[in-house]
Formats: structure tokens, C-alpha cells, sequence
């Protein structure tokens, strides 16, 4: 996965700084996909104004993740973390049917963010190694991903702990950037 | 007041901004086109057709031609991906349907998904340019044939055209494009969705 990795994303941004948002509720197995792309390593931090974020800087494409979700307090520091974002990768649990309402809310508030309009959109939905996990069709149609007219969006169908799907996604996305993004 | 008269000056003078639909089956070409259509009309180069792979989503490209901005929705077409399409009715000025001319076995297929798209009420007067994709291989239907094949009923209200084209080499994009431009033009749909969006302007102004 890390050399699919490299061979895909190793010459996309040229010398821009580029930052991927990984972003999901708690539990939706962000930080295992980030581990599992091997990029490097997963430095967590807490800034002291209370939310943990990760990063994983690849070259110079800087993945950082963080959870969604729970305290609005500290909603307004995550602006910190908006500029050059070029794509978010929005990580569902696709078994965790009682938090999809709240999953979609989180992902249109986000969505509505100025400094992220011109941000791509692939969803991962995740947990599919799970019995009763919900496909990709039904997904969509929970996250109401309908509703996104002015950026190029896709889903793909993942399971983090068995690496699958994860490729797709990941070549889609590039293809994407490569091709003029939203 | 200002805002009234602000909002009639946009009405007059803004460049419209037509929104295209593009649709069909899985696999009859539709993501192919739409890089085609960006390679042509705009400086973005579009991606190869052997890097396309199925769209699970929505592909967006933005083009300007004949003085007009298109942008243009790439659905996916596989059966379970179909039902999003209806939501992105209400907004479209037109609808592109592709058709793989060159596989008869799935005629009825698209067949059917199309007269879907047409019974639907948002999509009332909206433009229909239906392509007979895949010219570049040799088994594939004219758009006479194809249109004799598909045989389609209630037509008779919306400007439609059909068109041959090979979304792999360009073959008939030019023409489909300008046919697009031109029914868009005209159409009552475009002023209704014109007068929507100036109301819609003024109010929240």
C-alpha cells in the first residue's frame, strides 16, 4: 500500500503545500486508514486548546485528521486547519446506523465551510468487514450526498482493517486532483 | 428598491450559467465524454480514457462555448446509483443521455432507464440530446437507427436531437455541443430556472 501510495500521490502537487483532511466521527477508523496507506509516521498531537489531532506529512501533502462531533466549543479552532485544503476524505462507519444522522450533519456543516469550497469529496464507507454494514447506494443516500452540486464527489466501499477499497478511493482522488479538482 | 433593481440587472445582464446532465447506463461513456468535453472546450487537460474508472459520485466540468458557461454533472449509471440522479432534475437546464451504440444487449436497458428520466416532472421541457456513443467502434448504430430502436413516446413537448459521437476521439462533440447551446437558449425551461433563481436573489438580498 505505501508504494501504491507513493507512486500515486509523489508528484501531484509539484512544491505547493497541499493538506488532505481526514475527518469522520469517533470510531469511523480514520487513524487505521492512515496507518494502513504506511505513509509514515502518525504523529498525534493535543494542542492545548483540546482537540487531538493527527498528521501524517507525506512529502508535501500533510494529512491530519481529527474526530467530528461532540464539543461545538472548540469548533471554531479547527478554521486553523482549513487553507490549501485540496480534497477531504470523509470516513464513515457504514454499521454504525444509529450515528448516521449525526454523520451527515457534521459532514454538510463541514461542507459549508468558505475556505473549503473548493475542496473534493471522497467518502469512505468503512466497516464493510462488518455484519449489517450498509452498502455504498445506501450511504449516499443517508449522508444525502445529493445535495453537493459544486465539487466533484465519490464513495467507495472500505474496510480499513482489511485494506480494501482504500486503493480505489485513493486513485480516484488522484485522478481527481490531477484533472482540475472541483 | 436598490436590491430590486440589482437583482433586475443580474436578471439582464449576468452570463447564464447552464447546468448539463449527463446520463445513462454504466459503462456507455458518459465520465469518457465529459473529460472529452474538457480537453476541447477548456485549457484543463482531460483525464485519458484508460485512467477512467466507474464513477461511484459525481464528476463536475466546467466549459465555456459560444459565449456560454456550461457546467456539466456526471452521474454514475449502475442500477444502484440511479436513484440519486432524479435529485439533480430540478436544477438542470438539459440532459445529455449516452448510449453505447456499439451493445445491443443493453438497448433495453437504457431504454428504460431513459423513459424513466422522462416521466419525471422536474425535468418538464428540459432539452434532451440522446448520443449514440462508441463510433469509434465499428459495430456501432447510426443515430437513425438508434433512434428507430428506442422509439420514444412523449417526446413531442422538449426540443431533442440525437447525435453519433465517439467520446474516445471527439467524432460529434462540437455539433452536440452546439445543439446544446442553442435549445438551451431557447427554451422556456432556462427562463423559468432563470426567473427561480433572480427571485430567489432578490428575496434574500
Amino acid at each position: 500500500m505505501g508504494i501504491v501510495f507513493t507512486k500515486l500521490f509523489a508528484s501531484l502537487f509539484g512544491n505547493k503545500e497541499a493538506r488532505i483532511l481526514v475527518l469522520g466521527l469517533d470510531n469511523a477508523g480514520k487513524t487505521t486508514i492512515l496507518y494502513r496507506l504506511q505513509m509514515g509516521e502518525v504523529v498525534s498531537t493535543i494542542p492545548t486548546i483540546g482537540f487531538n489531532v493527527e498528521t501524517v506529512q507525506y512529502n508535501n501533502i500533510k494529512f491530519q485528521v481529527w474526530d467530528l462531533g461532540g464539543q461545538t466549543s472548540i469548533r471554531p479552532y479547527w478554521r486553523c486547519y482549513f487553507p490549501n485544503t485540496q480534497a477531504i476524505i470523509y470516513v464513515v462507519d457504514s454499521s454504525d446506523t444509529d450515528r448516521l444522522v449525526i454523520a451527515r450533519e457534521e459532514f454538510h456543516a463541514i461542507l459549508e465551510e468558505e475556505e473549503l469550497r473548493g475542496a473534493v469529496v471522497l467518502i469512505f464507507a468503512n466497516k464493510q468487514d462488518l455484519p449489517g454494514a450498509l452498502d455504498d447506494a445506501s450511504i449516499t443516500e443517508a449522508l444525502e450526498l445529493h445535495k453537493i452540486k459544486n465539487r466533484q464527489w465519490s464513495i467507495f466501499k472500505t474496510s480499513a482493517i482489511k485494506g480494501e477499497g482504500l486503493f480505489e478511493g485513493l486513485d480516484w482522488l488522484s485522478n481527481t486532483l490531477k484533472s482540475g479538482g472541483g | 428598491m436598490f436590491s430590486l433593481f440589482y437583482g433586475f440587472w443580474k436578471y439582464m445582464f449576468t452570463k447564464t450559467e447552464f447546468h448539463v446532465l449527463i446520463l445513462g447506463i454504466d459503462k456507455s461513456g458518459k465520465t469518457t465524454l465529459l473529460e472529452k468535453l474538457k480537453s476541447q472546450y477548456s485549457n484543463v487537460e482531460g483525464l485519458p480514457p484508460d485512467r477512467i474508472v466507474p464513477t461511484v459520485g459525481l464528476n463536475i466540468g466546467r466549459i465555456e462555448a459560444s459565449n456560454t458557461k456550461l457546467v456539466f454533472w456526471d452521474l454514475g449509471g449502475q442500477p444502484g446509483l440511479r436513484s440519486i440522479w432524479e435529485k439533480y432534475y430540478e436544477e438542470a437546464h438539459a440532459v445529455i443521455f449516452v448510449i453505447d451504440a456499439s451493445l445491443p444487449s443493453r438497448f433495453e436497458d437504457s431504454k428504460s432507464a431513459l423513459e424513466k428520466v422522462l416521466r419525471h416532472e422536474d425535468l418538464i421541457g428540459a432539452p434532451l440530446l440522446i448520443l449514440a456513443n462508441k463510433q469509434d467502434l465499428g459495430e456501432a448504430l447510426s443515430a437513425e437507427e438508434l433512434a428507430r430502436y428506442l422509439d420514444l413516446k412523449k417526446l413531442d413537448e422538449r426540443a431533442y436531437s440525437y447525435e453519433a459521437v465517439s467520446a474516445y476521439d471527439g467524432l460529434g462533440i462540437k455539433e452536440s455541443v452546439d445543439w446544446l447551446v442553442e435549445a438551451m437558449e431557447r427554451s422556456k425551461r432556462t427562463e423559468m430556472l432563470r426567473a427561480r433563481a433572480g427571485l430567489a436573489n432578490s428575496v434574500s438580498s
